[in-house]
Protein backbone atom coordinates (compact mmCIF):
# COMPACT_ATOMS: atom_id res chain seq x y z
CA UNK A 1 0.00 0.00 0.00
CA UNK A 2 2.96 2.51 0.94
CA UNK A 3 4.23 1.67 -2.32
CA UNK A 4 1.03 2.74 -4.02
CA UNK A 5 1.13 5.97 -2.19
CA UNK A 6 4.73 6.81 -3.25
CA UNK A 7 4.19 5.91 -6.94
CA UNK A 8 1.00 8.28 -7.11
CA UNK A 9 3.38 10.92 -5.54
CA UNK A 10 5.98 10.67 -7.70
CA UNK A 11 3.85 10.62 -11.24
CA UNK A 12 2.03 13.58 -9.37
CA UNK A 13 5.67 15.20 -8.90
CA UNK A 14 6.34 14.64 -12.77
CA UNK A 15 3.10 15.98 -13.91
CA UNK A 16 3.62 19.31 -12.28
CA UNK A 17 7.06 19.58 -13.21
CA UNK A 18 6.11 19.87 -16.64
CA UNK A 19 5.13 23.16 -17.03
CA UNK A 20 8.61 24.60 -15.07
CA UNK A 21 10.27 22.36 -17.61
CA UNK A 22 8.45 23.87 -20.99
CA UNK A 23 8.58 27.75 -19.53
CA UNK A 24 12.58 27.76 -18.57
CA UNK A 25 13.18 26.40 -21.92
CA UNK A 26 12.60 29.99 -23.41
CA UNK A 27 14.64 29.87 -26.52
CA UNK A 28 12.27 27.15 -27.61
CA UNK A 29 9.02 29.56 -27.73
CA UNK A 30 11.45 32.78 -28.30
CA UNK A 31 10.21 33.37 -31.64
CA UNK A 32 7.66 35.06 -33.71
CA UNK A 33 6.45 31.97 -36.32
CA UNK A 34 4.18 30.34 -36.39
CA UNK A 35 1.59 32.65 -35.47
CA UNK A 36 -2.26 32.22 -34.14
CA UNK A 37 -4.54 34.73 -36.12
CA UNK A 38 -1.40 37.34 -36.15
CA UNK A 39 -0.31 36.77 -32.42
CA UNK A 40 3.45 35.55 -32.39
CA UNK A 41 3.79 32.20 -30.80
CA UNK A 42 5.66 33.22 -28.17
CA UNK A 43 2.44 34.37 -26.53
CA UNK A 44 0.04 31.65 -27.68
CA UNK A 45 1.98 28.84 -26.69
CA UNK A 46 2.59 30.59 -23.05
CA UNK A 47 -1.50 30.57 -22.97
CA UNK A 48 -1.55 27.43 -24.42
CA UNK A 49 0.58 25.90 -21.68
CA UNK A 50 -1.77 27.60 -18.87
CA UNK A 51 -4.66 25.39 -20.18
CA UNK A 52 -2.49 22.42 -20.51
CA UNK A 53 -0.82 22.99 -16.87
CA UNK A 54 -4.61 22.95 -15.61
CA UNK A 55 -4.79 19.72 -16.90
CA UNK A 56 -1.99 18.82 -15.49
CA UNK A 57 -2.28 20.15 -12.24
CA UNK A 58 -6.15 18.50 -12.10
CA UNK A 59 -4.34 14.54 -12.27
CA UNK A 60 -1.81 15.84 -10.00
CA UNK A 61 -4.25 16.86 -7.02
CA UNK A 62 -6.57 13.86 -7.63
CA UNK A 63 -3.27 11.71 -7.87
CA UNK A 64 -2.46 13.67 -3.97
CA UNK A 65 -6.41 13.43 -2.69
CA UNK A 66 -6.97 11.31 0.02
CA UNK A 67 -9.63 9.33 -0.52
CA UNK B 1 -15.86 59.34 -21.01
CA UNK B 2 -18.38 57.10 -20.27
CA UNK B 3 -22.41 58.11 -21.37
CA UNK B 4 -25.17 58.71 -19.16
CA UNK B 5 -26.45 54.91 -19.32
CA UNK B 6 -22.62 53.49 -18.25
CA UNK B 7 -22.66 55.59 -15.53
CA UNK B 8 -26.11 54.51 -14.16
CA UNK B 9 -25.35 50.33 -15.10
CA UNK B 10 -21.67 51.03 -13.15
CA UNK B 11 -23.69 52.86 -9.78
CA UNK B 12 -26.25 49.83 -9.71
CA UNK B 13 -23.92 47.22 -10.08
CA UNK B 14 -22.02 49.03 -6.93
CA UNK B 15 -24.96 48.71 -4.94
CA UNK B 16 -25.59 44.75 -5.66
CA UNK B 17 -22.06 44.51 -4.90
CA UNK B 18 -22.50 46.26 -1.32
CA UNK B 19 -25.73 44.49 -0.96
CA UNK B 20 -23.94 41.08 -1.26
CA UNK B 21 -21.01 42.16 1.02
CA UNK B 22 -22.93 42.78 3.77
CA UNK B 23 -25.36 39.41 2.80
CA UNK B 24 -22.41 37.77 3.58
CA UNK B 25 -22.43 37.91 7.53
CA UNK B 26 -25.90 35.90 7.26
CA UNK B 27 -24.12 33.41 4.53
CA UNK B 28 -23.15 30.38 6.12
CA UNK B 29 -23.88 31.97 9.40
CA UNK B 30 -20.72 30.87 12.45
CA UNK B 31 -20.12 33.15 15.52
CA UNK B 32 -18.40 35.81 14.24
CA UNK B 33 -16.81 36.27 17.11
CA UNK B 34 -14.28 34.02 16.58
CA UNK B 35 -11.37 35.03 14.46
CA UNK B 36 -11.41 31.71 12.20
CA UNK B 37 -15.34 32.71 11.48
CA UNK B 38 -14.45 36.09 10.71
CA UNK B 39 -11.48 36.18 9.29
CA UNK B 40 -11.34 32.60 7.48
CA UNK B 41 -15.05 32.72 6.64
CA UNK B 42 -15.21 29.79 9.36
CA UNK B 43 -13.06 27.54 6.89
CA UNK B 44 -15.78 26.28 5.30
CA UNK B 45 -15.52 27.05 1.04
CA UNK B 46 -15.62 24.47 -1.41
CA UNK B 47 -13.59 23.69 -4.53
CA UNK B 48 -15.71 25.94 -6.88
CA UNK B 49 -15.81 28.98 -4.18
CA UNK B 50 -12.22 28.45 -3.29
CA UNK B 51 -11.47 28.83 -6.86
CA UNK B 52 -13.73 32.39 -7.19
CA UNK B 53 -12.40 33.62 -3.75
CA UNK B 54 -8.31 33.20 -4.92
CA UNK B 55 -9.12 33.97 -8.23
CA UNK B 56 -10.72 37.55 -7.11
CA UNK B 57 -7.66 37.32 -4.65
CA UNK B 58 -5.29 36.78 -7.25
CA UNK B 59 -6.00 38.38 -10.05
CA UNK B 60 -6.33 41.95 -8.91
CA UNK B 61 -7.58 45.55 -10.41
CA UNK B 62 -3.72 46.14 -10.30
CA UNK B 63 -2.83 43.38 -12.28
CA UNK B 64 -5.62 43.85 -14.90
CA UNK B 65 -4.18 47.87 -15.47
CA UNK B 66 -0.51 47.01 -14.79
CA UNK B 67 0.46 43.67 -16.94
CA UNK B 68 -1.42 45.31 -20.27
CA UNK B 69 0.15 48.59 -19.44
CA UNK B 70 3.56 47.25 -18.95
CA UNK B 71 3.38 45.25 -22.21
CA UNK B 72 2.30 48.37 -24.19
CA UNK B 73 5.47 50.15 -22.39
CA UNK B 74 7.84 48.03 -22.11
CA UNK B 75 7.17 44.93 -24.40
CA UNK B 76 7.17 40.76 -24.35
CA UNK B 77 9.25 41.31 -21.01
CA UNK B 78 5.85 41.62 -19.11
CA UNK B 79 4.28 38.42 -20.63
CA UNK B 80 6.19 37.46 -18.04
CA UNK B 81 3.22 36.78 -15.64
CA UNK B 82 2.21 34.08 -17.36
CA UNK B 83 4.18 31.30 -16.60
CA UNK B 84 4.38 32.86 -13.27
CA UNK B 85 0.33 32.19 -13.15
CA UNK B 86 1.14 28.42 -13.86
CA UNK B 87 4.06 27.60 -12.08
CA UNK B 88 3.08 29.72 -8.54
CA UNK B 89 -0.17 26.68 -8.11
CA UNK B 90 2.58 24.18 -8.98
CA UNK B 91 3.95 25.48 -5.72
CA UNK B 92 0.74 26.33 -4.11
CA UNK B 93 -0.28 22.59 -4.46
CA UNK B 94 3.17 21.52 -3.04
CA UNK B 95 2.64 23.84 0.37
CA UNK B 96 -1.06 25.16 0.80
CA UNK B 97 -2.23 21.55 1.46
CA UNK B 98 0.16 20.99 4.04
CA UNK B 99 -0.15 24.43 5.86
CA UNK B 100 -4.12 23.93 5.68
CA UNK B 101 -3.66 20.72 7.20
CA UNK B 102 -1.46 21.50 9.88
CA UNK B 103 -3.72 24.45 10.28
CA UNK B 104 -6.72 22.90 11.05
CA UNK B 105 -5.27 20.56 13.73
CA UNK B 106 -3.48 22.83 15.65
CA UNK B 107 -5.78 26.21 14.68
CA UNK B 108 -3.85 28.23 12.98
CA UNK B 109 -4.75 31.40 11.63
CA UNK B 110 -1.86 32.78 10.07
CA UNK B 111 1.78 31.35 8.46
CA UNK B 112 3.56 33.06 10.97
CA UNK B 113 1.06 30.72 14.34
CA UNK B 114 2.97 27.68 12.29
CA UNK B 115 6.37 29.42 12.28
CA UNK B 116 6.14 30.26 15.73
CA UNK B 117 5.47 26.31 16.41
CA UNK B 118 7.82 24.68 13.86
CA UNK B 119 10.56 26.61 15.18
CA UNK B 120 9.57 26.88 18.51
CA UNK B 121 10.48 30.90 17.79
CA UNK B 122 8.55 33.92 18.61
CA UNK B 123 10.86 36.36 17.03
CA UNK B 124 10.99 34.56 13.64
CA UNK B 125 7.08 34.19 13.63
CA UNK B 126 7.00 37.62 14.61
CA UNK B 127 9.16 38.76 12.06
CA UNK B 128 7.30 37.05 9.47
CA UNK B 129 4.06 38.54 10.58
CA UNK B 130 5.61 42.24 9.97
CA UNK B 131 7.39 41.37 6.58
CA UNK B 132 3.65 39.94 5.60
CA UNK B 133 2.17 43.66 6.60
CA UNK B 134 4.69 45.62 5.24
CA UNK B 135 4.55 43.65 1.87
CA UNK B 136 1.24 43.57 1.76
CA UNK B 137 -0.08 47.62 2.48
CA UNK B 138 1.79 48.65 -0.86
CA UNK B 139 -0.12 45.70 -2.92
CA UNK B 140 -3.41 47.46 -0.97
CA UNK B 141 -2.27 50.88 -2.16
CA UNK B 142 -1.92 49.62 -5.75
CA UNK B 143 -5.54 48.20 -5.88
CA UNK B 144 -6.76 51.94 -5.51
CA UNK B 145 -4.05 52.80 -8.02
CA UNK B 146 -5.88 50.49 -10.63
CA UNK B 147 -9.47 51.64 -9.53
CA UNK B 148 -8.40 55.25 -9.91
CA UNK B 149 -7.70 54.37 -13.70
CA UNK B 150 -11.43 52.89 -13.96
CA UNK B 151 -12.49 56.65 -12.32
CA UNK B 152 -10.29 58.63 -14.26
CA UNK B 153 -11.16 56.85 -17.63
CA UNK B 154 -15.29 57.19 -16.57
CA UNK B 155 -14.73 60.83 -15.71
CA UNK B 156 -12.42 61.64 -18.88
CA UNK B 157 -13.15 65.62 -20.30
CA UNK B 158 -15.02 66.83 -17.19
CA UNK B 159 -13.78 69.25 -15.05
CA UNK B 160 -12.72 68.26 -11.66
CA UNK B 161 -11.27 64.26 -12.05
CA UNK B 162 -9.14 64.25 -9.02
CA UNK B 163 -11.80 65.90 -6.41
CA UNK B 164 -14.59 63.73 -8.00
CA UNK B 165 -12.63 60.57 -8.20
CA UNK B 166 -11.13 60.80 -4.94
CA UNK B 167 -14.66 61.45 -3.29
CA UNK B 168 -15.72 58.32 -5.08
CA UNK B 169 -13.25 56.03 -3.52
CA UNK B 170 -13.70 57.53 -0.23
CA UNK B 171 -17.29 56.58 -0.51
CA UNK B 172 -16.43 52.84 -2.12
CA UNK B 173 -13.75 52.53 0.74
CA UNK B 174 -16.36 53.31 3.47
CA UNK B 175 -18.76 50.77 2.44
CA UNK B 176 -16.08 48.45 1.90
CA UNK B 177 -14.83 48.98 5.38
CA UNK B 178 -18.35 48.59 6.39
CA UNK B 179 -19.08 45.28 5.32
CA UNK B 180 -15.44 43.98 6.13
CA UNK B 181 -16.36 44.85 9.63
CA UNK B 182 -19.56 43.06 9.87
CA UNK B 183 -19.15 39.66 7.59
CA UNK B 184 -15.34 39.10 7.34
CA UNK B 185 -14.49 36.69 4.67
CA UNK B 186 -17.58 35.60 4.27
CA UNK B 187 -18.44 39.20 2.47
CA UNK B 188 -14.96 39.07 0.36
CA UNK B 189 -16.24 35.46 -0.86
CA UNK B 190 -19.54 36.31 -1.84
CA UNK B 191 -18.35 39.76 -3.77
CA UNK B 192 -15.61 37.84 -5.19
CA UNK B 193 -18.11 35.57 -7.56
CA UNK B 194 -19.53 38.87 -8.34
CA UNK B 195 -16.88 40.05 -9.38
CA UNK B 196 -14.80 37.36 -11.51
CA UNK B 197 -18.33 36.97 -13.14
CA UNK B 198 -17.75 40.87 -14.63
CA UNK B 199 -14.50 40.13 -15.23
CA UNK B 200 -15.06 36.81 -17.17
CA UNK B 201 -17.66 38.57 -19.28
CA UNK B 202 -15.20 41.14 -20.06
CA UNK B 203 -12.46 39.70 -21.29
CA UNK B 204 -14.31 37.39 -23.45
CA UNK B 205 -16.41 40.24 -24.97
CA UNK B 206 -13.36 42.37 -25.75
CA UNK B 207 -11.12 39.47 -26.98
CA UNK B 208 -14.27 38.46 -29.61
CA UNK B 209 -15.51 42.12 -30.81
CA UNK B 210 -12.06 43.60 -31.58
CA UNK B 211 -10.88 41.40 -33.62
CA UNK B 212 -14.41 41.51 -35.60
CA UNK B 213 -14.66 45.25 -35.71
CA UNK B 214 -10.81 46.60 -35.49
CA UNK B 215 -8.96 43.37 -37.00
CA UNK B 216 -7.18 40.99 -34.62
CA UNK B 217 -3.51 41.22 -34.24
CA UNK B 218 -2.27 41.17 -37.66
CA UNK B 219 -4.10 44.49 -37.88
CA UNK B 220 -2.28 46.41 -34.69
CA UNK B 221 1.19 44.69 -35.58
CA UNK B 222 0.97 46.71 -39.39
CA UNK B 223 -0.01 49.67 -37.46
CA UNK B 224 3.35 50.04 -35.43
CA UNK B 225 6.41 51.22 -36.32
CA UNK B 226 9.74 49.06 -36.76
CA UNK B 227 11.37 49.76 -33.22
CA UNK B 228 7.87 49.03 -31.67
CA UNK B 229 7.39 45.77 -33.58
CA UNK B 230 10.41 44.69 -32.07
CA UNK B 231 10.00 44.76 -29.08
CA UNK B 232 6.02 43.14 -28.64
CA UNK B 233 6.82 40.36 -31.47
CA UNK B 234 9.13 38.60 -29.02
CA UNK B 235 11.59 38.33 -26.34
CA UNK B 236 14.79 40.37 -26.80
CA UNK B 237 18.22 38.00 -26.41
CA UNK B 238 19.57 40.04 -23.03
CA UNK B 239 16.38 40.08 -21.31
CA UNK B 240 16.03 36.27 -21.18
CA UNK B 241 17.44 35.91 -17.52
CA UNK B 242 15.65 38.59 -16.69
CA UNK B 243 12.33 36.98 -18.21
CA UNK B 244 12.56 33.98 -15.93
CA UNK B 245 13.73 34.89 -12.87
CA UNK B 246 10.54 37.18 -12.56
CA UNK B 247 8.39 34.57 -13.28
CA UNK B 248 10.36 32.05 -10.80
CA UNK B 249 10.45 34.78 -8.35
CA UNK B 250 6.86 35.46 -8.56
CA UNK B 251 5.61 32.18 -8.69
CA UNK B 252 7.92 31.60 -5.34
CA UNK B 253 6.75 34.55 -3.59
CA UNK B 254 3.01 34.98 -4.17
CA UNK B 255 1.77 31.77 -1.81
CA UNK B 256 4.00 33.93 0.34
CA UNK B 257 1.64 37.01 0.68
CA UNK B 258 -0.43 37.04 3.80
CA UNK B 259 -3.51 37.25 1.83
CA UNK B 260 -2.92 33.71 -0.53
CA UNK B 261 -2.23 32.43 2.65
CA UNK B 262 -5.56 33.99 4.06
CA UNK B 263 -7.84 32.34 0.97
CA UNK B 264 -6.07 28.94 1.11
CA UNK B 265 -6.67 28.93 4.77
CA UNK B 266 -10.19 29.70 4.57
CA UNK B 267 -10.56 26.06 2.24
CA UNK B 268 -13.27 23.67 4.05
CA UNK B 269 -11.52 20.90 3.50
CA UNK B 270 -7.72 19.54 1.81
CA UNK B 271 -9.00 17.94 -1.16
CA UNK B 272 -11.37 20.95 -2.27
CA UNK B 273 -8.25 22.92 -1.62
CA UNK B 274 -6.05 21.43 -3.98
CA UNK B 275 -8.79 21.12 -6.47
CA UNK B 276 -9.25 24.70 -6.46
CA UNK B 277 -5.64 25.83 -6.91
CA UNK B 278 -5.12 22.89 -9.55
CA UNK B 279 -8.05 24.69 -11.52
CA UNK B 280 -6.60 28.63 -11.08
CA UNK B 281 -4.19 28.78 -14.08
CA UNK B 282 -7.61 28.80 -16.01
CA UNK B 283 -8.03 31.86 -14.39
CA UNK B 284 -4.46 33.12 -16.04
CA UNK B 285 -5.84 32.69 -19.62
CA UNK B 286 -8.19 35.76 -18.70
CA UNK B 287 -4.96 37.69 -17.70
CA UNK B 288 -3.19 36.23 -20.66
CA UNK B 289 -5.64 38.05 -23.03
CA UNK B 290 -6.01 40.98 -20.84
CA UNK B 291 -1.83 41.71 -21.23
CA UNK B 292 -2.80 40.86 -24.54
CA UNK B 293 -5.01 44.16 -24.89
CA UNK B 294 -1.37 46.00 -24.50
CA UNK B 295 -0.68 45.22 -28.11
CA UNK B 296 -4.43 44.79 -29.14
CA UNK B 297 -4.65 48.86 -28.36
CA UNK B 298 -2.43 49.27 -31.63
CA UNK B 299 -5.75 48.30 -33.74
CA UNK B 300 -8.35 50.79 -32.42
CA UNK B 301 -7.16 54.01 -33.11
CA UNK B 302 -9.48 55.97 -30.58
CA UNK B 303 -8.36 54.22 -27.49
CA UNK B 304 -4.40 54.67 -28.48
CA UNK B 305 -5.05 58.46 -28.64
CA UNK B 306 -7.03 58.44 -25.70
CA UNK B 307 -3.68 56.45 -24.15
CA UNK B 308 -1.40 59.55 -25.49
CA UNK B 309 -3.04 62.26 -25.20
CA UNK B 310 -3.44 61.52 -21.32
CA UNK B 311 0.34 59.74 -21.39
CA UNK B 312 -1.28 57.60 -18.65
CA UNK B 313 -0.37 53.74 -19.98
CA UNK B 314 -2.90 52.66 -16.82
CA UNK B 315 -5.53 53.83 -19.20
CA UNK B 316 -5.28 50.58 -22.23
CA UNK B 317 -8.00 48.56 -20.98
CA UNK B 318 -10.01 51.11 -19.44
CA UNK B 319 -10.14 52.98 -23.12
CA UNK B 320 -10.19 49.75 -24.95
CA UNK B 321 -13.29 48.83 -23.30
CA UNK B 322 -15.02 52.36 -23.79
CA UNK B 323 -13.76 52.94 -27.04
CA UNK B 324 -15.43 50.05 -28.47
CA UNK B 325 -18.23 48.55 -26.14
CA UNK B 326 -21.68 50.38 -26.14
CA UNK B 327 -22.07 52.07 -23.01
CA UNK B 328 -24.30 49.76 -20.53
CA UNK B 329 -21.75 46.87 -21.82
CA UNK B 330 -19.13 49.93 -20.28
CA UNK B 331 -20.18 50.36 -17.54
CA UNK B 332 -20.81 46.98 -16.92
CA UNK B 333 -16.90 45.80 -17.24
CA UNK B 334 -15.46 48.69 -15.83
CA UNK B 335 -17.33 48.01 -12.66
CA UNK B 336 -16.15 44.64 -12.84
CA UNK B 337 -12.65 45.80 -12.65
CA UNK B 338 -13.55 48.48 -10.17
CA UNK B 339 -14.54 46.47 -7.32
CA UNK B 340 -11.84 43.83 -8.84
CA UNK B 341 -9.36 46.17 -6.75
CA UNK B 342 -12.34 46.26 -3.45
CA UNK B 343 -12.29 41.91 -3.32
CA UNK B 344 -8.93 41.86 -3.32
CA UNK B 345 -7.92 45.31 -0.62
CA UNK B 346 -10.75 43.32 1.36
CA UNK B 347 -8.83 40.01 2.01
CA UNK B 348 -5.59 41.55 2.45
CA UNK B 349 -6.36 44.00 5.11
CA UNK B 350 -8.46 41.07 6.51
CA UNK B 351 -4.80 38.68 6.29
CA UNK B 352 -2.99 41.84 7.59
CA UNK B 353 -4.90 42.42 10.33
CA UNK B 354 -4.87 38.74 11.69
CA UNK B 355 -1.08 38.70 11.61
CA UNK B 356 -0.73 41.93 13.80
CA UNK B 357 -3.48 40.75 16.28
CA UNK B 358 -2.41 37.32 16.75
CA UNK B 359 1.15 37.08 15.95
CA UNK B 360 2.46 41.11 17.02
CA UNK B 361 -0.26 42.14 19.74
CA UNK B 362 -1.06 38.84 21.30
CA UNK B 363 2.52 38.38 21.56
CA UNK B 364 2.91 41.52 23.91
CA UNK B 365 -0.90 41.13 25.48
CA UNK B 366 -0.87 37.90 26.20
CA UNK B 367 -4.53 38.25 28.09
CA UNK B 368 -6.01 38.93 24.72
CA UNK B 369 -9.27 36.79 25.01
CA UNK B 370 -10.86 34.90 22.05
CA UNK B 371 -13.72 38.41 21.37
CA UNK B 372 -11.26 40.36 21.99
CA UNK B 373 -9.05 39.39 19.44
CA UNK B 374 -11.52 39.59 16.90
CA UNK B 375 -12.61 43.38 17.80
CA UNK B 376 -9.65 44.24 17.35
CA UNK B 377 -8.46 42.68 13.85
CA UNK B 378 -11.75 44.23 12.84
CA UNK B 379 -10.94 47.57 13.68
CA UNK B 380 -7.19 46.88 12.18
CA UNK B 381 -8.43 45.99 8.75
CA UNK B 382 -10.77 49.08 8.66
CA UNK B 383 -7.56 51.31 9.55
CA UNK B 384 -5.20 49.44 6.91
CA UNK B 385 -7.63 50.28 4.20
CA UNK B 386 -7.73 53.90 5.31
CA UNK B 387 -4.21 54.11 5.44
CA UNK B 388 -3.58 52.92 2.08
CA UNK B 389 -6.46 55.18 0.65
CA UNK B 390 -4.39 58.03 2.36
CA UNK B 391 -1.50 57.05 1.00
CA UNK B 392 -2.70 56.64 -2.34
CA UNK B 393 -4.32 60.71 -2.03
CA UNK B 394 -0.87 62.28 -0.80
CA UNK B 395 2.00 60.76 -1.86
CA UNK B 396 2.89 60.23 -6.22
CA UNK B 397 1.54 57.18 -7.39
CA UNK B 398 5.29 56.18 -8.52
CA UNK B 399 6.21 55.32 -4.59
CA UNK B 400 3.30 52.85 -4.09
CA UNK B 401 4.55 50.94 -7.58
CA UNK B 402 7.84 51.43 -6.47
CA UNK B 403 7.24 50.09 -2.69
CA UNK B 404 4.98 47.12 -4.24
CA UNK B 405 8.43 45.91 -6.03
CA UNK B 406 10.05 45.94 -2.90
CA UNK B 407 7.27 43.96 -1.31
CA UNK B 408 7.79 41.00 -3.93
CA UNK B 409 11.65 41.15 -2.59
CA UNK B 410 10.86 41.25 1.19
CA UNK B 411 8.09 38.89 1.00
CA UNK B 412 10.01 35.82 -0.54
CA UNK B 413 12.34 35.94 2.21
CA UNK B 414 10.26 34.32 4.15
CA UNK B 415 10.29 31.06 2.16
CA UNK B 416 12.54 28.88 4.29
CA UNK B 417 10.78 29.42 7.70
CA UNK B 418 7.33 28.86 5.85
CA UNK B 419 7.71 26.60 3.11
CA UNK B 420 10.89 24.87 3.76
CA UNK B 421 9.21 24.33 7.24
CA UNK B 422 6.48 22.44 5.89
CA UNK B 423 8.43 19.86 5.00
CA UNK B 424 11.74 20.07 7.39
CA UNK B 425 12.62 21.26 11.00
CA UNK B 426 15.88 21.06 10.24
CA UNK B 427 16.39 24.65 9.86
CA UNK B 428 17.73 26.60 13.27
CA UNK B 429 15.59 29.37 14.41
CA UNK B 430 18.64 31.94 14.56
CA UNK B 431 20.25 30.71 11.21
CA UNK B 432 16.70 31.40 9.58
CA UNK B 433 16.38 34.64 11.40
CA UNK B 434 20.16 35.55 10.20
CA UNK B 435 19.19 34.47 6.06
CA UNK B 436 15.92 36.34 6.58
CA UNK B 437 18.32 39.49 7.54
CA UNK B 438 20.84 38.91 4.87
CA UNK B 439 17.81 38.70 1.95
CA UNK B 440 15.94 41.69 3.25
CA UNK B 441 19.61 43.92 3.74
CA UNK B 442 20.88 42.49 0.53
CA UNK B 443 17.49 42.89 -1.34
CA UNK B 444 16.71 46.46 -0.06
CA UNK B 445 20.43 47.01 -1.04
CA UNK B 446 20.08 46.15 -4.56
CA UNK B 447 16.90 47.49 -5.13
CA UNK B 448 17.33 51.21 -3.98
CA UNK B 449 21.17 51.12 -5.42
CA UNK B 450 19.78 49.71 -9.00
CA UNK B 451 15.82 49.09 -9.25
CA UNK B 452 14.56 52.42 -7.80
CA UNK B 453 16.06 55.23 -9.70
CA UNK B 454 14.75 53.04 -13.16
CA UNK B 455 11.28 51.76 -11.62
CA UNK B 456 12.59 48.21 -12.26
CA UNK B 457 13.32 45.21 -9.38
CA UNK B 458 16.28 43.60 -11.49
CA UNK B 459 19.98 43.74 -10.97
CA UNK B 460 23.01 43.17 -13.42
CA UNK B 461 24.93 39.70 -12.34
CA UNK B 462 27.34 37.92 -13.92
CA UNK B 463 24.42 35.78 -15.20
CA UNK B 464 22.56 39.00 -17.08
CA UNK B 465 19.78 40.79 -15.19
CA UNK B 466 17.88 38.96 -12.70
CA UNK B 467 15.24 39.58 -9.98
CA UNK B 468 16.30 40.83 -6.64
CA UNK B 469 13.84 39.02 -4.62
CA UNK B 470 15.60 35.57 -6.47
CA UNK B 471 19.34 36.80 -5.81
CA UNK B 472 18.58 37.95 -2.39
CA UNK B 473 16.60 34.42 -1.49
CA UNK B 474 19.55 32.53 -2.61
CA UNK B 475 21.84 34.70 0.09
CA UNK B 476 19.46 33.80 2.32
CA UNK B 477 19.25 30.17 1.74
CA UNK B 478 22.97 30.10 1.87
CA UNK B 479 23.19 32.01 5.59
CA UNK B 480 20.54 29.98 7.01
CA UNK B 481 22.25 26.48 5.55
CA UNK B 482 25.46 27.55 6.83
CA UNK B 483 24.08 28.84 10.45
CA UNK B 484 21.81 25.57 10.70
CA UNK B 485 24.71 23.77 9.78
CA UNK B 486 26.95 25.71 13.11
CA UNK B 487 24.06 25.44 15.24
CA UNK B 488 23.73 21.66 14.89
CA UNK B 489 27.62 21.56 15.18
CA UNK B 490 27.72 23.12 18.29
CA UNK B 491 24.97 20.49 19.68
CA UNK B 492 21.34 23.11 19.56
CA UNK B 493 18.67 21.25 17.86
CA UNK B 494 15.27 22.94 16.92
CA UNK B 495 12.68 21.43 19.16
CA UNK B 496 9.23 21.44 17.14
CA UNK B 497 6.00 21.74 18.65
CA UNK B 498 4.56 19.76 16.31
CA UNK B 499 4.24 16.17 15.44
CA UNK B 500 4.70 14.28 11.76
CA UNK B 501 1.14 13.24 12.60
CA UNK B 502 -0.25 17.12 12.88
CA UNK B 503 1.46 17.65 9.36
CA UNK B 504 -0.01 14.63 7.77
CA UNK B 505 -3.41 14.21 9.48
Amino acid sequence: MTNMVNLRQVIAGILMAIPFIIYFDIPSYNKVYPTLGGLPYFYWYQTLWLAISTILFSIAAFLLAKR
Amino acid sequence: MLGLYGIITFVVLFIIFAVLGFYGAYWRRGNLDLLHEWGLAGRKLGTILVWFLMGADLYTAYTFIAVPSGLFAKGSLYFFAVPYVSLTFAIALLTMPRLWVVSRNKGYVTAADFVKDRFNSKILAALVALTGVVAELPYIALQIVGMKAVLEMMLLGIGNIALVSEISLIIAFIILAAFTFTSGLRGAALTGVFKDILIWITVISIITIVPLQYGGFSHAFSEMATKQMAIYSKLAEPLIPAYWSLFLGSALALYLYPHAINGSLSADDKNKLMYGTALLPIYGIGLAIIALFGILIYAVPNALNIVKLTHNGALVVPALIVTTMPDWAAGIMLLGIFVGGLVPAAIMAIASANLLVRNVIKEIKTDLTFKGETDLAKWISAIIKFIALAFVFLVPETYAINLQLLGGIIIAQTLPAVFLGLYTDWFNPWALTAGWATGIISGVYMFVTFGLPRATSVYPTPFGLLYVAVISLAFNLIVSTIGTLIARGLGYKTKSNISAEELKG
